[in-house]
């Protein structure tokens, strides 16, 4: 088995250990959905759409972002913590790549959640909530591969951001700061549609746009190929440049590491 | 012989913020923070050969474990150059780890919520240990470090000594050519401490894997080490062969005595007398090249009615403690060969230390 898979299943299987912090995942996730639901129907107040947005449109692309969102698991205290600890020290010491070990990892997590968190929330929401059903066997497939583009495009800002860690001894303020900028601007609190259009034009040249917002468009159907394309293009394009700053942050700051506690 | 590890004018520093107490204190922490440099090496240099196992010891803070993670990659050197097999550490940290084991006392490389068993799996993925040198290893080490009884039981529940056991094991799975022990002997007790050290023997014996062991046990170096690496304030104070350490405390003697009238003033040539207050014992320090031990005695029991004495030698500790202390002048001893000799240490003023003695002998 690939050395790396190797780290996220066994983050897989550690996350097992805890069937409590499991049951109460699905009652945290089941209960924001809840909310959001309970608010836009209200919003709604019995109309069949707005904007041309239906009502289970939104539904739908409230339960995709939620299980987009514990599906894009990462664990920012990742760094700070080796680093405050200095178990860095091991990681340092085993023949991988650390970014790509530490990317492995949430992934592991992030497959847990998806298959015994956002599974059975989804199973549950369906039962009282009306959910579009899929646009179709290659949008599906489309949604599959900008879902993983957009992972590794968030994942690489937290990584930006956890690099922070080398210079500052907490970087928990920060992580918060983006994750409510990111949650806004990328369509995960408030869907795209009800953006107004100049902010929304602005935000096409983000990285944001495309972390949530693509996979709903893909998942709903309605896009054009000149739209889809563009979209994957600007994906790529995002994770090669944050790769960069990635790695210049990574390097100078693994010089400066020192290592905690003897 | 060939040269497994080769450092020279090994240098790092680090920046600490140097923080005020206090409330004004605290504020000025936050908008004026001061910072000072600390050397935690400087300019150190040796070489160590293939299968040698060197002991690498020094007081807190003195540089070692600095020195440790630099050779094992994980750390950057401000200037100097390290080359271990062949490898540049920091630069070619991926592939070089790869071909050493580094086990740290105070930070357990294998996951808390799985069973050793479980982690070993995952490093034999990560390494790419060939199945029979994996079952081969597991199967030995399982052995001779006694672990069948707890390694399918989750980390968490282990006691210290086993999870050092555990990790040790961890660490050489792959069989590495070149391992680094970072005090894997701290806060465990005797049996397991000799239950590590006989391992580390015998590994470094029958399979030549190049050691550097560290630690603040020197019943740890004596039992596995035959060279001796001492490093204070970052720099190299020894490096030389163990025998030689030991060689300078051969001729020291202790004599304790408890004598019934303390009035008379007592004074022997050659000798260094104290009175201990807590015990209310005589302690007579000397050296045997000076002074006989029977001279020393029949002029104690001469003056004095005696009513119980004892004779010891130091051990290797207090020699070391006063090596550390800087009671003891180390010849500077660049090591050039893998003939031990070459290093030595200047024991002309031994004398002059009132240490607890080890080495009991007893009338």
């Amino acid at each position: 088995m690939n050395r790396y898979l190797q780290f996220a299943v066994i983050r897989f299987k550690s996350k097992t250990a805890y069937r409590f912090d499991y049951f109460l995942g699905i009652l945290n996730s089941l209960l924001s959905f809840v909310v959001y639901y309970s608010i836009y129907k209200a919003l709604y107040g019995g109309a069949q759409s707005i904007d041309g947005i239906s009502f289970s449109m939104v539904t739908t692309s409230f339960l995709i972002s939620l299980g987009l969102s514990s599906a894009f698991n990462k664990n920012e205290m990742f760094l700070q913590d080796k680093i405050k600890q200095g178990t860095i020290a091991n990681e340092l010491l085993k023949p991988v790549n650390f970014k790509l070990r530490m990317l492995f990892e949430d992934a592991g997590e992030g497959a847990f959640n998806v298959v015994f968190n956002f599974l059975p929330t989804a199973l549950i929401a369906a039962l009282f909530a009306n959910i579009c059903a899929p646009s179709g066997a290659i949008n599906m497939l489309l949604c599959i591969a900008s879902v993983i583009l957009g992972y590794i495009v968030l994942w690489q800002i937290s990584f930006i951001v956890q690099c922070w860690s080398f210079w500052l001894f907490s970087v928990w303020g920060l992580v918060t700061i983006k994750n409510v900028v990111i949650n806004i601007l990328a369509g995960s609190y408030i869907p795209m549609w009800f953006m107004p259009e100049k902010i929304r034009s602005i935000l096409r040249f983000t990285p944001f746009e495309s972390i949530y917002f693509m996979p709903v468009q893909l998942y709903l159907g309605g896009l054009s190929q000149w739209e889809i394309l563009l979209g994957f293009l600007r994906q790529l394009a995002w994770i090669a440049g944050l790769y960069v700053i990635g790695e210049l942050c990574w390097r100078s700051g693994i010089k400066r590491l020192v290592i905690q506690g003897g | 012989m060939e040269t497994m590890i080769n450092v020279e004018n090994l240098c790092k520093t680090f920046k600490i913020q140097r923080r005020s107490t206090g409330f004004t204190g605290a504020v000025k922490n936050i908008f004026r923070p001061t910072y000072e440099y600390k050397k935690a090496v400087n300019d150190v240099s040796f070489s160590i050969n293939e299968g040698e196992m060197v002991g690498f010891i020094g007081p807190n803070g003195a540089g070692k474990s600095t020195t440790v993670k630099m050779l094992s990659g994980i750390l950057h050197p401000d200037s100097g150059s390290i080359s271990v097999a062949g490898y540049i550490p920091h630069k070619q940290r991926k592939d070089y780890v790869a071909n050493i084991g580094v086990v740290f006392g105070q930070k357990s490389q294998i996951s808390w919520d799985l069973s050793p068993l479980d982690s070993y799996e995952v490093i034999k993925h990560i390494y790419r240990i060939p199945d029979k040198l994996y079952k081969d290893n597991l199967e030995r080490y399982t052995e001779l470090l006694d672990m069948s009884d707890f390694i399918d039981r989750p980390v968490r529940q282990l006691s210290l000594g086993q999870r050092m056991r555990a990790d040790i094991a961890a660490a050489l799975l792959h069989s590495p050519k070149i391992v680094f022990f970072d005090e894997p002997t701290i806060g465990i007790d005797v049996v397991g401490k000799d239950k590590i050290r006989r391992f580390i023997k015998t590994l470094n014996e029958t399979d030549n894997i190049t050691m550097i062991f560290t630690t603040h046990d020197m019943q740890d170096i004596e039992q596995t080490c035959q060279r001796l690496i001492i490093i204070d304030d970052g720099k190299k104070l020894y490096d030389g062969s163990l025998e030689n350490v030991k060689s300078g405390c051969v001729s020291t003697r202790i004599i304790e005595a408890e004598i019934e009238d303390m009035t008379n003033g007592i004074d022997i040539d050659h000798t260094q007398i104290t009175h201990d207050e807590s015990s209310g014992k005589l302690i007579v320090t000397f050296d045997t090249d000076k002074i006989s031990t029977s001279e020393v005695m029949s002029q104690l029991m001469s003056t004095n009615s005696v009513k119980d004495i004892s004779i010891k030698e130091p051990g290797i500790d207090a020699v070391i403690r006063d090596i550390y202390e800087g009671k003891i002048k180390v010849r500077a001893a660049t090591r050039v060969s893998a003939d031990a000799s070459v290093g030595a240490v200047a024991f002309s003023n031994v004398c002059h230390r009132q240490t607890a003695p080890q080495a009991d002998t007893r009338f």
